[in-house]
């Protein structure tokens, strides 16, 4: 069933202010008006696919700009590239040598569907939500760092294809476990968590209107009070914990009270003691307010003691109202969020830009194109897996990204962006490319957390890369790194010094599996020259494929993805 | 490199090409012709080599509790003044060796600024711009990197430590990234590499010359800022015993404090010492939104004696006057108490403080009214502090550069340096 | 003694500054302190009259159960000295008042000196002053309330180096025990004034109590800076006629600023009380055993943004805490139950603080310090 939508004025033309107004208000009626042509069913024979409209939408930005395009990448960028975007690794020697062969013309979209069906695009996506809604240093931290349960519980999601709507809406219930955690973070905090609420579910930054009403944009301290409505009568309760030491693991139940209110004085800056607070009735953003039956007269609310292991769900549920409202398919943020955001992830930046900030002056590039993607994803009952495959099936997805053009984000998507690995992807990479088996936690007690601390946030306050000495170092001098790179039976290094191949292809080999492509005939030149120089007397063969493989990880080509 | 060698002679040519040096930007423009007595000036202070160190008070350090009390009024709190060595000019109590020294400081109390929150405060008082999508402002060291540093040095141009700004380089591109070290002073782990150096060096080789040809593909800032990062980690390995205070410092630390802070700004005078020309020092934390006293009156028992070690430090080995020492955070705060005990974000009146650099001691500017809730004389902006900060290192505030076919100046149009402050 | 029926019988206007100490003197007399220094003692009347129906005394926004039943009798004197915040106030003999200050000082007045001075206060002068500010909001300013007083200095003078935040009396009150932000301890002849003990601890001190046989002295320790690796927090129990340390608990109350200390009537128990700002619900009673240092019990819920002030009730059962969320709650000792919870919880999204209270001798009336400016007495039922 398709949800008609109006596309938006053209709010470039309007004053910042009534652009923001605008803006905010077409969010809203676009749930309610006429539609941009589209194909019906997924996978019936269309007049226009959404990724056909993707490129022509995006096209028609480009001709706006009058920029050019890049020509599309060639297989071995796409290759590399699909495959960290969809699994957070890079193939195999031998998974990159066969796509590069093949010559079926459709295999960009074979591989694909490969790689859509692989279980490690569950534990990507869930690894990326995962970091969405806890960050790398998540708050209650005791209660929420280690948090395997709530991972299992998110990828069984992804592996399911459950549509977003669905987990979105269990995740906001909390009664499935481990789903709970979520919200355990905020224990005792619902500013906090309608903080991180609005910014994750309703791509709204509302931490402004918490102190002061938002100088520019529609958002006023009550709207932020009104949303903590929702979440004040949320409790954490702990239940028994299992387990000793290292493996001891908590486990919660959120309980939900009947009554308590959210107390708001006015501006921060202005609270003088003695003023009391009114209770601020919840209200939905951008909507109307609760409309909630008055508690029963001599109702007694159940003392909430230390020990309390449950609480009977309340006649009226705040926490059911606000998790239906979010992901009905007539919220006016939701879809749209999570599609700007899914757009990020394979475009480098949303259709509106930061991914969390679609409210007021915060224009989209192409508002058509974000309209029609959440309309469809909504027709498409919140299919992720549907979505993603129309976006990196897309010319716009597959463009190449090299060129004289200095900046890794392209505004008009008229390059494919240049993104940093996350931490996970790089170790994951490195497994893969030195032939080290994945299911291995990492040899040499090279765990994940290493990666984390080193390679955890290279961004500067902008968002933008920015390269810091701590990984320059830990890549130049740790034994963890080296790890890898040494020889180890049945590793790359271990396979090189093995082959009796010709040195030209066994380097062919090295780039292949760390690069996913094959040198340029210079390239091949110096590496052969270097592995094939003398290492002097006494010196250890072994050590020039360790250097020559160090080089290779080290290579900025690497670090990103491109 | 040796601190002695700053003469004209260290500079490279292709900082020379590239009209690093400030007086030949500078002394071009009209408006700031002015401000000099001789265009020899400005040359000498880029000969001269002036340096900076950047105090950053995280969180927004409250005025009205530590440089413009206001004694008396419902707005003042606990704290009480005392005399300093400026007649007439009184300071927080829990600032004493400071106040011994106030006749070497210009006391700004009139900042009236921008930007209330933590995220914006800090990118704006760290840019004098404020925080916006389109135009990637560099950091002041950053700019001071560029205009001041020797590219071909060992040592990195901008190092900071503990809680600092976090803006990048911007338009500057990723030549003049910060350098970040550990809060304490520390060089991160893994500073030992496992391979003899002739056979790192001929790896390395073999790394440049594939990033070399990589660069003729793709130009992307964060490609660079990617090489840049590393070849400076090698750099800064064969000049990382400077990092090492552990002999230097029992002996320093009756001066500037035991605290880590302290050992930080101990380790930003020896930086500076060695040539380094920006150095920012953070202390951790000043955003007491509750509780404010306390906080503040701890942290300012580890601030006086670290900035006060600093300054006589820098003074004792004569390098004082080619230091300028800049204390600030992003905002100031409230003269209201909360019913938390404590004071929120304030922009509308607040403190900066130099020192050093060529900067008049012992002067007071602006003022705010009996109650702090306002500038009463003399309002500076971020420009107008930007413009002072980079006039006294001898770098034009209105040096222009471009983005794609954009212009843009180091401050905005309209900032003026404060000339009381100057020399 | 019923908790359970407790009513609130005058509230006390006094808006010049926050109410920051308070202390009963003997069963009819009530002082309180300021974050100006300013020491005012009320008399309460024993035929009170009943409080006037438009309730002009009663907190602004009056609160059901929260409207004092008699009219607030006015201050009958002035104690004058102290130039800075009074941290602390206690008494003793139903006739000295003790308290510590961060102008340096702890200073003691004598109920049975003469008060020759005389002053005269008005207790909603911030009220009237901020009305008068903010004329174009059309608020008007509520007449003032004046109350002429009677002044007198004090009877002695103790100084010190540093705010002096921590003050307490053994419960026969011979002696009496400082702390102070120069991280000094001192143990008192209270009658005398003379220093018998002294001793340094890490940080500044911030909670002390001596044990009724006074061999035994807990403090708190504390070096607030945030994120600064160079912060400390620390609990405490010192041998008190030696001045060395017998056991320190600072593991079992990991980063917790201990705010308030008190040994029970028989030694045999010691509460602490987390301050703040303690994130949540987390402002706790402990008690812990003294003779081992061992944590016995916690009280929950704990105050939301942390526990201000707390003390033992004399009948040995019981123990009242304040926080900074405007309410006073009543714990049974033997099984750490809250009995009654008094006040109601006023502000947005941080409330008003209690920010010291104290008993009576005979346990039946509780006075409270309010930060929005009143001095409130409570009654229990019997």
């Amino acid at each position: 069933m398709r949800t008609p939508a109006l596309l938006p004025a053209p709010v470039s033309k309007l004053s910042p202010l009534l652009a923001g107004r605008a803006f905010f208000i077409a969010c809203i009626a676009q749930s309610l008006v006429a539609t941009v042509a589209l194909a019906g069913n997924p996978g019936a024979e269309s007049p226009q696919s959404l990724r056909q409209l993707i490129d022509t939408q995006v096209r028609a930005g480009w001709d706006r700009e009058n920029l050019k395009g890049e020509a599309q990448a060639d297989d071995a960028t796409f290759l590399r590239r699909v495959y960290l975007d969809l699994v957070g690794t890079i193939p195999t020697h031998d998974e990159a040598r066969q796509f590069l062969e093949d010559k079926d013309a459709g295999k960009r979209a074979t591989l694909v569907e490969r790689l859509l069906a692989d279980s490690r695009f569950a534990q990507q996506q869930a690894t990326l939500w995962d970091l969405l809604l806890f960050s790398r240093n998540p708050p209650n931290s005791e209660a929420t760092r280690k948090r395997d349960g709530f991972r299992q519980w998110l990828t069984a999601k992804f592996s399911a294809n459950v549509p977003v709507d669905r987990w979105v809406r269990e995740l906001l219930l909390a009664e499935e476990d481990g789903s709970e955690l979520f919200y355990v973070q905020f224990q005792n905090k619902p500013e906090d968590l309608t903080e991180a609420f609005s910014r994750i579910f309703l791509g709204t930054q509302l931490q402004c209107a918490r102190c002061h009403d938002h100088p520019n944009a529609d958002l006023e301290q009550k709207d932020f009070y009104g949303m903590a409505g929702f979440f004040v009568r949320l409790v954490t309760l702990p239940q028994a914990t299992e387990g000793t030491g290292d493996k001891q693991t908590k486990r919660y139940r959120i309980g939900e009270k009947a009554t308590g209110e959210v107390l708001f004085a006015g501006n921060m800056k202005e609270l003088k003691p003695g003023n009391k607070g009114e209770p601020v009735k919840p209200k939905f953003l951008g909507g109307d307010p609760l409309d909630e039956p008055p508690p029963p007269k001599d109702f007694k609310e159940p003392e909430v003691k230390t020990g309390t292991k449950s609480l009977p769900k309340p006649a009226f549920s705040r926490k059911e109202k606000l998790a239906e409202w979010t992901t009905a398919a007539t919220n006016p943020f939701f879809a749209r969020a999570v599609v700007n955001r899914t757009w990020s992830q394979f475009m480098g930046r949303g259709i509106v830009h930061p991914v969390d900030n679609l409210g007021a002056g915060n224009q989209p590039t192409l508002p058509a194109l974000l309209d029609a993607l959440a309309q469809e994803f909504v027709a498409h009952q919140f299919d992720l897996k549907w979505l993603i495959r129309e976006i990196v099936n897309s010319q716009t997805y597959q463009l190449g990204s090299s060129g004289t053009a200095r900046d890794a984000l392209p505004k008009h998507f008229e390059r494919a962006r240049i993104r940093p690995l996350s931490a996970e992807e790089i170790m994951a990479a490195l497994q893969v490319a030195c032939g080290h088996d994945p299911a291995e936690k990492g040899s040499d007690s090279a765990t994940p957390e290493y990666f984390v601390r080193y390679f955890g946030t290279p961004m500067n306050g902008h968002g933008d890369f920015q390269g810091s000495l701590s990984e320059h170092l830990f890549l130049n001098n740790s034994s963890n790194v080296r790890a890898f790179l040494r020889r180890k039976n049945g590793n790359l290094a271990d396979t090189v010094l093995n082959s009796q191949e010709p040195w030209e292809q066994r380097v062919d080999r090295m780039f292949l599996s760390v690069l996913t492509r094959l040198p340029t005939g210079s390239e091949r030149e110096k590496f052969v020259t270097y592995l094939q120089r003398d290492p002097g007397p006494g010196a250890d063969p072994d050590a020039v494929i360790e250097e020559a493989l160090w080089v290779l990880v080290n290579l900025s080509e690497f670090r990103f993805n491109h | 490199m040796n601190g002695n060698c700053r003469g004209p002679e260290h500079i490279s040519r292709r900082a020379l090409l590239k009209g690093a040096l400030a007086t030949t930007a500078g002394v071009a423009v009209a408006n700031w012709g002015g401000l000099f007595s001789s265009q020899t000036i400005a040359a000498e202070a880029q000969k001269r080599g002036k340096r900076c160190i950047l105090l950053w008070m995280n969180g927004g350090a409250s005025q009205i509790d530590t440089f413009d009390m206001k004694p008396g009024r419902p707005t003042g709190g606990p704290f009480r003044e005392i005399k300093t060595k400026v007649p007439g000019y009184h300071m927080c109590e829990y600032l004493p060796r400071m106040a011994v020294i106030a006749d070497r400081l210009g006391i700004i109390r009139s900042m009236r600024t921008q930007s209330p929150d933590h995220p914006e405060g800090i990118y704006q008082m760290h840019t004098c711009y404020k925080q916006s999508e389109r135009m990637p402002h560099p950091e002041l060291g950053a700019m001071i990197a560029k205009y001041l540093g020797q590219a071909d040095a060992d040592l990195p141009s901008f190092v900071r430590m503990g809680p600092t700004g976090n803006t990048g380089s911007g338009y500057l591109g990723p030549r003049h990234e910060p350098f970040s070290i550990d809060r304490n002073g520390k060089l991160p782990s893994f500073t030992s590499p496992y391979l003899l150096p002739a056979r790192e060096e001929r790896r390395n080789e073999l790394l440049l010359a594939m990033e070399a040809e990589a660069k003729q593909a793709s130009a992307a800032d964060v490609y660079e800022s990617h090489r840049v990062a590393k070849e400076r980690a090698w750099r800064l390995l064969r000049a990382k015993s400077l990092f090492d205070t552990t002999k230097e410092w029992p002996s320093h630390e009756p001066l500037y404090g035991a605290s880590e802070f302290g050992r930080g700004c101990f380790l930003a005078r020896k930086l500076v010492e060695a040539g380094v020309p920006f150095v920012e020092v953070g202390q951790d934390n000043y955003d007491s939104h509750a509780d404010n006293f306390v906080c503040h009156k701890a942290n300012m028992q580890v601030l006086d004696p670290a900035w006060s070690g600093l300054l006589i430090d820098l003074e004792r080995t004569g390098q004082l006057e080619d230091t300028l020492v800049v204390w600030m955070g992003e905002v100031g705060r409230t003269p209201t108490i909360n019913n938390r005990a404590g004071r929120d974000h304030f922009i509308k009146g607040w403190t900066v403080v130099l020192a050093g650099g060529g900067i008049k001691g012992g002067v007071v500017y602006g003022s705010t009214d009996a109650d702090g809730s306002d500038v009463a004389e003399n309002p500076v902006s971020e420009g107008d502090l930007f413009a002072t900060i980079y006039t006294t290192l001898g770098i034009n505030p209105r040096v222009k550069h471009f983005v794609g076919t954009r212009p843009v100046w180091a401050t905005p149009e309209g900032s003026q340096p404060v000339k009381e402050l100057l020399a | 003694m019923n908790f359970e029926k407790a009513t609130l019988l005058w509230s006390m206007p006094w808006d010049a500054d926050w109410v920051s100490a308070v202390s009963f003197i003997g069963g009819k007399h009530v002082a309180a302190g300021n974050n100006r220094g300013e020491i005012l003692l009320w008399e309460l009347p024993d035929a009170p009259e009943t409080a006037p129906a438009e309730a002009a005394q009663a907190p602004s926004d009056a609160d059901k159960g929260e409207k004092p039943l008699h009219s607030a009798p006015p201050p009958a004197r002035q104690f004058v000295g102290h130039s800075n915040v009074i941290n602390r106030l206690v008494s003793a003999e139903d006739r000295w008042l003790i308290s510590a200050s961060n102008d340096h000082t702890i200073r003691y007045w004598d109920l049975n000196a003469p008060a020759d001075a005389s002053a005269k206060v008005i207790l909603n002068a911030r009220a009237i002053d901020e009305a008068a500010r903010s004329k174009s909001s059309g608020r008007k300013a509520p007449p003032p309330l004046a109350a002429e007083i009677r002044t007198q200095p004090a009877a002695k003078i103790i100084e010190g180096q540093e705010w002096i935040v921590g003050l307490a009396l053994t419960h026969d009150q011979s002696a009496l025990i400082a702390g102070d932000d120069a991280g000094t301890v001192t143990i008192y002849d209270r009658a005398a004034g003379t220093e018998k003990k002294r001793w340094q601890i890490k940080g500044w001190a911030y909670a002390v109590a001596l044990a009724p046989d006074q061999k035994q002295a807990v403090a708190s320790e504390r070096f607030p800076l945030v994120f600064d690796s160079d912060k400390h927090v620390g609990l405490k129990l010192w041998d008190a006629t030696t001045g060395t340390m017998q056991h320190d608990l600072s593991k079992d109350f990991k980063d917790m600023k201990i705010g308030a200390a008190a040994y029970s009537p028989d030694g045999k128990v010691l509460a602490i009380g987390r301050g703040g700002e303690a994130d949540g619900n987390n402002g706790k009673v402990f008690l812990i055993d003294p003779a081992t240092g061992k944590k016995q019990r916690e009280f929950t819920p704990g105050h939301l943004n942390g526990l201000t002030d707390l003390c033992f009730h004399p009948d040995g059962q019981h123990l009242l805490s304040s926080g900074r969320d405007t309410v006073v709650r009543v714990w049974n000792l033997a099984d750490g139950k809250l009995v009654k919870e008094l006040g109601k919880p006023r502000g947005g999204q941080f409330k008003d603080w209690i920010h010291a209270i104290s008993l009576s001798p005979d346990g039946s009336r509780l006075a409270t310090a309010d930060m929005a400016g009143f001095v409130h007495v409570w009654e229990f039922g019997s």
